[in-house]
């Protein structure tokens, strides 16, 4: 009963005019920000946080809230549509979203991306409200070991990312997993590997490396083919550019695996959207009954991590209101506005402040409404930017690559990574190294490096710890068993091949 | 379009400043100045400088807008090689925090310590409180301290880099009780409190603000201050030294620093300019708000408060097992 009255009040505070075109303000800004690269949420929010002081809190968080979820629409645009990244969590988006638009098929990957974001999204929200305080306390029992068997499984899933050769997809994470060690160590001030460079004591920035890799060594790849005038095909018409029904079909399960995953990670304060859509990707392909076909461009491989990169806004808000921790980036910004606006984020805000709680929350399902509805009519728009020759396509990639990187920064150092791992990018498809569990590597490894190391630092060097306890013992099981898919594979074919051969 | 929107904002309010804003003696500014911090936006130094800029613009202490820049990287050592390179630059000054003053001192990539910059101003102080969960057996420092040499290195305090205030607390405390506990570092403020708040760590070394909500909420308990004086919100925790561990204070600072090499006209105006920006009522208000303490130091005396730091916090990172490289 509290929850449905809450809502009403809710609504009644998310649907008064000014607040309805302050939460539309937040999701036009937030998808336009998400479609830049380089330029993520947080560094719009806190931009943008001291207009926020004129307004009313409430209205102010609707809009600065637009823009976090808003975001996460707009990141898939390019993803899909250049192999530009457009955050880090639109990384996955790459992998089965650009082969999508290759094949001609940008109009659904960019329609099922905002479908799929809608009702993740949604299901994010319903979760922020209907379990954010027992949910909240689940969070706090995870610990660095259950964080180290939650990347372990991670780390896993590159078995299922692997591409012909499973010896060159370890190759390529092993060399992420060294990247994800550069920079200065937290636990002892050493720098690693900044080979005396002083731009490289915090490491290099997964941004950059997933643009170079991606965006960059495509054009570089292509630029040597000079196939000349060579354009995508864009089918014409607009019932051809959106999603068909058999897509919806095929993407049923990826909403629920978007929705959930991306919820719960997001919940945890050491994980994160980025870490969220890997995952949920890997479930998707661990599950499927045509894994051979991910990484071709399959529609399911966009629905899944775009999903869970939305429905974890939901999750990151509740341990921010539930209990004043953020969880990441984003939320702490989010957490510095409400103390400038003079609310006291902690365990005691939803009960002294519902108004600003449930006026969110309602705020939120009329925003992914909005999104929905902005998103959905530019899909044909956004589509036809492929119909630009290549002569103009690549050289525009690459402008964006540049402007997306310098953004951030604004470091020149940061601009030569770019160009490094655009290269790195280029030497690897040529030899034909899967990109993705390098990223994955790279995504990881720093967590799972971390949570080790805090873990047995805790324990005083036992390594029970990472096994004794009920969380992380399920999750590294379910590790094991994530490695033991191509083995058993193997064996099947091998047994099949038995029986064929006896008959 | 960001930057281009920024030049063209600077170029208006340059325009502006040089039309008629100069006048008495000395040296003036006559751009928009620039103001440096290591952060990104949202960021510690990045919330207070702009904070500061927009206090300074509100009071019409300074005739030029100033307009913050993110020169982010390299723990610091970015924004401040940034500042050495702008050496004699009139326009151009810079928000440091103590990680300018340690970093230099653990990394040899970062070279530029904060006595090759012009000190001006010491600001901020920021105090902190020792916390523990509410249901934790420790009512008094002492009760944790016992138990810490009771049992050693089996109680463990969540914090920051190894370099934070946080172990420097630690590493204090153990040395004059010989208690000793584990430091498990974590990176985000949010990943700390819930080890504390999750019971998979028995004590934290906290910001005063952070901790105010879970105190309220009876979900956290604290058992000292690392304060000069009793902090007014928490008129009851005794400070480290009332509960019995006589440790020096080892503040958490914040203040300005110029280019090297400016003229002394120059260094003249910006110590004026803040010497008289820490007296208006705005930015008490702005301490009081955030639980910081005044911590106002001119030019000469932040130099010898620096030289007096680097030479502390060298010893206690070597007692803590840090690698000193300068």
């Amino acid at each position: 009963m509290d929850i449905i009255s809450g809502l009403w009040n809710g609504f009644a505070v998310a649907l008064v005019p000014i607040n309805l075109w302050w939460c539309f303000v937040g999701v036009f800004l937030g998808t336009v920000v998400g479609i830049m690269p380089g330029l993520g949420p947080p560094a719009t929010i806190a931009m943008l946080l001291p207009l926020t002081f004129q307004m009313a809190p409430a209205s102010a968080m609707i809009m600065l809230s637009g823009i976090y979820y808003g975001a996460k629409y707009g990141g898939s645009t390019t993803s899909i549509l250049l192999n530009v990244p457009g955050e880090s969590a639109s990384v996955v988006t790459c992998l089965d979203g650009y082969q999508m638009a290759r094949k001609g098929r940008a109009g659904a990957a960019l329609g099922i991306a905002a479908i799929a974001s809608f009702i993740a999204g949604t299901v994010g929200v319903l979760g922020l409200m209907l379990v954010a305080p027992p949910l909240a306390k689940f969070a706090l029992s995870f610990s660095s070991p259950e964080y180290f068997a939650l990347m372990v499984l991670g780390l896993a899933m590159v078995v299922l990312l692997a591409g012909r050769s499973m010896l060159k997809a370890l190759l390529a994470m092993l060399v992420g997993l060294w990247i994800a060690t550069m920079g200065t160590d937290l636990f002892s001030s050493t720098s690693r590997f900044t080979f005396g460079n002083m731009e490289m004591l915090d490491g290099i920035d997964f941004v950059v490396v997933a643009i170079g890799i991606f965006a960059l060594g495509e054009v570089f790849c292509n630029m040597e083919t000079r196939e000349a005038a060579q354009v995508l095909p864009v089918p014409k018409g607009l019932r051809n550019l959106l999603p068909t029904m058999q897509d919806m079909k095929d993407c049923r399960f990826a909403f629920i695996n978007g929705s959930l995953v991306g919820f719960i990670t997001g919940v945890l304060p050491g994980a994160g959207s980025t870490i969220a859509s890997f995952i949920s990707y890997g479930i998707e392909k661990a599950v499927s009954k045509r894994r051979e076909l991910f990484g071709t461009g399959i529609i399911e491989g966009v629905a899944a991590p775009e999903g869970a990169n939305n429905s974890e806004t939901g999750g990151a808000l509740v341990p921010l209101l539930t209990l004043g921790i953020p969880g990441s980036g984003t939320t702490a910004i989010l957490l510095a506005a409400l103390v400038l606006w003079g609310f006291k984020p902690g365990p005691l805000l939803i009960q002294e402040h519902p108004d600003l709680f449930w006026g969110l929350v309602a705020s939120m399902y009329i925003g992914n409404v909005m999104l929905l509805v902005l998103n959905l009519p530019l899909v044909p728009v956004f589509a036809q930017l492929l119909r630009l020759p290549v002569h103009i396509l690549y050289p525009l990639i690459f402008g964006i690559s540049i402007v997306g990187v310098y953004t951030v920064s604004g470091s020149l150092f940061d601009l030569s990574m770019l160009m490094a791992f655009g290269l790195l990018g280029y030497l690897m498809r040529k030899l034909d190294y899967p990109a993705a569990p390098m990223v994955l590597g790279l995504v990881l490894g720093d967590a799972m490096e971390r949570a080790l190391r805090q873990s047995l630092m805790m324990s005083q060097g036992d390594l029970m710890i990472l096994v004794g306890r009920p969380i992380s013992a399920v999750m590294l099981g379910l590790a094991l068993l994530v490695l033991l898919v191509p083995v058993f594979g193997r064996l099947n074919r091998l047994r099949l091949q038995a029986i064929e051969s006896e008959e | 379009m960001r930057s281009s929107v920024m030049i063209l904002a600077a170029g208006i309010a340059g325009i502006f400043a040089s039309s008629g804003l100069l006048a008495a003696d000395g040296w003036k500014p006559t751009r928009p100045i620039e103001v440096v911090v290591h952060t990104g936006p949202g960021g510690g130094s990045d919330t207070l400088a702009r904070a500061v800029a927009s206090m300074i613009e509100k009071e019409k202490l300074l005739p030029v807008r100033m307009q913050v820049v993110n020169k982010t990287g390299g723990n610091g050592s970015v924004a401040a090689a940034y500042l050495a390179e702008k050496k004699g630059e009139v326009h151009t000054i810079g928000f440091f925090t103590g990680v300018w003053l340690v970093n230099p001192l653990v990394a040899a990539e970062a070279k530029v310590t904060l006595h090759e910059l012009t000190t001006v101003a010491r600001l901020v102080l920021e105090p902190a409180v020792i916390a523990v969960k509410a249901d934790s057996p420790f009512k008094t420092m002492k009760d944790f301290i016992d138990e810490a040499k009771k049992a050693p290195g089996t109680l463990k305090q969540s914090g920051g880099s190894i370099t934070s205030r946080d172990n420097v607390v630690r590493q204090l405390l153990q040395k004059s009780t010989g208690a000793q506990w584990a430091y498990i570092s974590f990176p985000g403020g949010g990943e700390r409190i819930s080890a504390l708040l999750g019971g998979h760590v028995n004590m934290m070394v906290i910001e005063p603000q952070e901790a105010g909500e879970h105190i309220r909420a009876g979900s956290m308990r604290l058992l000292a201050q690392v304060a000069s004086k009793r902090l007014p919100s928490f008129p009851n925790v005794p400070l480290l030294k009332e509960a019995g561990f006589d440790i020096p204070v080892v503040p958490q600072v914040r203040g300005v620093v110029a280019p090297p090499g400016i003229p002394k006209e120059n260094l003249d105006y910006w110590e004026n300019l803040f010497r008289k920006f820490v007296q208006t009522a705005a930015w008490k208000k702005y301490l009081e708000d955030n639980q910081f303490e005044d911590g106002y130091q001119n030019s000469a005396d932040l130099l010898k408060f620096v030289d007096a730091y680097s030479v502390q916090m060298t010893g206690i990172l070597k007692d803590a097992g840090v690698k000193v490289v300068r």
